[in-house]
């Protein structure tokens, strides 16, 4: 008895691209040429369309937001601070708080990544609500109006967390245009969430099950639960401030008999699971690129997926780690504490399965991998010191150092704007049709990393000897770790600038992409770049598991009895998905 | 369920019932975060109703029940109304379903005109936190009961002590200043609670014009209806919440209804 075994062939193949002339493709109808003029992209329902509208939103509030940053970092070159008068101070560093968390942060991945890729990656032809997601748009960007409007009559100097009483009774700076940015950018995250949930529940193609959907996508509606369950609890909090300052009944201001404590409960009921609406986005991405760049499967597709909403439930029952010191019991410290530690299981989950999918894997080091690599080990390192902050007893001395600093920006930055940057890199071509220079990127990326590490490496060093955060003058033995973080964040600027240009400049002289450059598995690769309005000829039908890199060329044809892909006459990538 | 009506399906959805189970979806999922954005001013209130339990019943008591329970039956039976229109959209039957909706948005702004008598008679009793006007009754009961001292309370506490003592309140042991937490609380609990309000009857005349438009002519559009009433019952329910945690807070008497009524509607 003889079975005839099909030889395995892992080697990256190049895949055959459909014949089309520059001319054909240029003619080719597509998201981004069948409609011109301004209307046609402000009154839009495309969700493709609204993900480039978000791009560049959060491109020009991530400038604002770093070049408050630089100016912090300017200032504390010098132990007496270089350049900034105190108020001045404090203004820059809550400005680059609240505009990266609120207008960069959050909306980034959901907003561009989100919008853009869920609807295609499940089959579908647009969101479930494609007039609540413009609505979405246009709610975000006036909750960001009065962002800017606040700075420009003179900012705001509470810090982002707003805590009474520095945002009740000794701030005379513009809080309530801050907690009206921050209630009505809310209500844009809450409508995007309600969005995403219910086109994965009701929008898949046939065969799209759960068990097959792309790790993005499970990563994207945990983000949702979280936008969902967390945002209206802040709403009603900055509602409640605003009551308290502009009629003067203490709610949270302690002189007028009001608890601040009960306000940074409210608060961080919120604010610590948003740390997760901001990571999971990113860990969904690096899913995508880290599988594809290493050609092969997920390791533990199920422990990833589930893990995501894992990091969403826990991630709303240890929002009292913030307050160890602000007069919390003590066994309620103890039980935070505790519940703390438990969110690093599933985020070590994602760690451990995301190195044993890179072991044996015919790895390439194209910009979205180098990324991606970046991420692996500034997250783990910013998991790893978050640890350290959970532990009661060592919380007590680092809390409000350098070292919470350090901590969180290895996880945001490190771990979230790498993320980003990687999925931004690896769906460029998708978006745009055009290939950006592989040498430029690849620079980029590993000047952000160095600069990166530069930059936070030093302030674990200094939180941990004692240095205080939010201090514009310091003792004169910490000069050294700060210029060290300043040379650092000037190279990781440069590291930002470089793609600004690298990515327009591909826009007019790049090579043409194809429909999959990366030769990914996922059905957004299985269709022309840029995708057509409605995004596929008709329904796709799913067969496979997302990340099937091992399933040889020809099987996949064998098994699904189709060897065309969407009227293109291209095989099926190596078969995850055929549109048929 | 026939789909043969190209204009009811969305270009994005497959069929009829993909797109009528994602718009219920929509709004349930639109109700979580209702759901918790009350979640988090109830867990205020209840904080504090913990830690001032007296303060809270002495507000509570100053509170007109009687227009609050009209209120709760009001809006009780306008879930009643819009559930028949659902049935009768459903049915194809728009004539019922205009008269339902209709009758639903009387009895709502019913509910929200004595709402607004009832905050003019708190406002009259300046029952207002960190008010300076001195309302009538407490000038008419000071300069009867004057010792030639002026008080020396916020003039919160000087309305308030007139209210409390119509009713024969005994105020012993009560920080009467503190009670304006607990009007702080009910202020923001029923504004928000209105201003939902004001947005379902809203809804329910956008509806009523869509209806005489001859949207509803298509029956299985009536899914708009259901979901739209499914926000209708959500502040309903607000409201099956907020009258114990408000008005029953402290003690009252079936005569205090009656008595609260005769405030609402008599003519002084």
């Amino acid at each position: 008895m003889s079975t005839a075994v099909p030889t395995l062939d892992y080697t990256p193949q190049s895949i055959p691209e459909p014949e089309l002339t520059p001319e054909q493709d240029r003619k080719r109808v597509n998201y981004l040429n069948h409609a011109y003029g301004l209307m046609s992209w402000l009154l839009t329902v495309d969700h493709k369309r609204i993900g480039m509208m978000y791009l560049i939103s959060v491109s020009v509030f991530f400038v604002f937001g770093g070049t408050a940053a630089g100016l912090v970092r300017l200032n504390l070159v010098s132990p007496t601070g270089a350049i900034l008068e105190l108020d001045q101070y404090n203004k820059a560093f809550t400005a680059h708080g609240t505009i990266m968390l609120f207008l960069f942060l959050i909306p980034v991945i959901p907003g561009v990544l989100g919008n853009f890729l869920v609807p295609l990656m499940i089959g579908a032809k647009d969101m479930a609500f494609p007039k609540l997601n413009l609505l979405s748009y246009y709610v975000y960007m006036a909750g960001a109006l009065f962002f800017l409007w606040q700075l420009i009559i003179g900012g705001l100097d509470t810090g982002w967390t707003l805590y009474p009483p520095y945002s009740s009774k000794y701030s005379h700076t513009n809080i309530l245009y801050a907690g009206l940015g921050v209630y009505i950018t809310g209500f844009a995250n809450i409508l995007t969430g309600l969005n995403i949930i219910a086109t994965v529940h009701k929008m898949r193609c046939p065969g799209m099950t759960w068990s097959r959907l792309p790790l993005f996508v499970w990563a994207m509606y945990a983000t949702s639960i979280i936008q969902l369950l967390g945002t209206p609890v802040l709403a009603i909090t900055v509602l409640l401030l605003a009551i308290e300052r502009i009629f003067g009944i203490g709610i949270f201001d302690p002189t007028l008999d009001g608890d601040p404590v009960l306000f940074q409960h409210l608060f961080w009921f919120y604010s610590h699971p948003a740390v997760y609406i901001m990571i999971l986005p990113g860990m969904g991405v690096i899913s995508e690129v880290l599988t594809c760049f290493s050609r092969k499967n997920i390791f533990g597709y199920k422990a990833v997926a589930w893990s995501s909403v894992g990091i969403a439930v826990v991630g709303f029952l240890l929002w009292g780690h913030h307050m160890f010191v602000s007069g919390q019991g003590y066994y309620l410290g103890l039980v935070f504490s505790l519940l703390t530690m438990f969110v690093a299981v599933p985020s070590a989950i994602k760690v451990f399965n995301w190195t044993a999918t890179m072991y044996k894997g015919s790895i390439t080091y194209e910009a979205p991998m180098l990324f991606t690599i970046g991420f692996l080990f500034l997250f783990t390192i910013g998991g790893v010191t978050g640890l350290h902050l959970a532990t009661m007893g060592s919380d007590i001395h680092l809390h409000d150092t350098y070292f919470v600093i350090a901590h969180f920006h290895f996880t945001m930055v490190g771990g979230m704007i790498l993320a980003w940057l990687a999925g931004l890199h690896f769906w460029w071509p998708k978006m745009t049709g055009r290939m950006y220079s592989d040498f430029w990127s690849r620079l980029a990326a590993v000047t952000v990393i160095v600069g990166f590490f530069l930059t936070f490496m030093p302030q674990f060093v200094a939180g941990y000897s004692g240095l205080p955060r939010r201090y514009p003058n310091y003792p004169p033995e910490f000069q050294f770790w700060n210029i060290l973080s300043t040379a650092g964040a000037s190279i990781q600027g440069i590291g930002y600038v470089m793609p600004v240009f690298y990515l327009t400049a591909s826009l007019f002289f790049g090579k043409r992409a194809g429909s999959n450059p990366w030769r990914a598995t996922g059905l957004e690769w299985q269709i022309p770049s840029p995708p057509e309005p409605h995004n596929f000829p008709r329904t796709p039908t799913v067969y496979f598991a997302p990340y099937e890199y091992a399933i040889p060329n020809g099987l996949a044809e064998h098994l699904t009895g189709n060897g065309h892909a969407n009227g293109t006459h291209k095989p099926t990538h190596e078969g995850v998905a055929s549109v048929s | 369920m026939s789909a043969s009506g190209t204009g009811v399906v969305a270009h994005h959805f497959d069929n009829l019932r993909q797109q009528q189970s994602t718009v219920r979806l929509g709004m349930w999922l639109f109700l979580v975060t209702e759901v918790l954005f009350f979640g988090g001013v109830f867990c205020a209130y209840t904080g504090y109703r913990v830690w001032f339990p007296k303060e809270f019943e002495a507000g509570s008591a100053a509170l007109n029940v009687g227009i609050a329970t009209v209120n709760t039956f009001l809006l009780l039976a306008s879930s009643l109304t819009i559930t028949l229109g659902i049935r009768a959209a459903h049915a194809g039957d728009v004539r019922g379903l205009k008269a339902y909706l209709m009758l639903t948005i009387i009895l709502g702004t019913a509910f929200l005109a004595l709402k607004g008598r009832e905050y003019q008679l708190d406002f009259h009793e300046g029952l207002l936190p960190g008010t300076t006007t001195l309302s009538a009754g407490a000038k008419a009961h000071e300069a009867a009961h004057s010792h030639g001292d002026a008080p020396q309370e916020v003039v919160f506490v000087r309305n308030l002590k007139v209210v409390l003592h119509e009713q024969g309140y005994k105020t012993d042991g009560v920080d009467l200043s503190r009670v304006q937490l607990f009007f702080m609380f009910y202020y923001i609990m029923t504004g928000l609670h209105v201003i939902h309000m004001i947005v379902g009857v809203g809804l329910l005349v956008w509806q009523y014009i869509l209806a005489m438009r001859g949207f509803f002519d298509h029956s299985e559009r009536y899914v708009y209806v259901e979901v739209m009433s499914l926000y209708w019952h959500f502040v309903d329910m607000v409201w099956i919440f907020l009258m114990p945690l408000l008005y029953l807070a402290g003690p009252h008497t079936f005569a205090q209804v009656g008595e609260g009524l005769k405030v609402a509607f008599g003519s002084h």
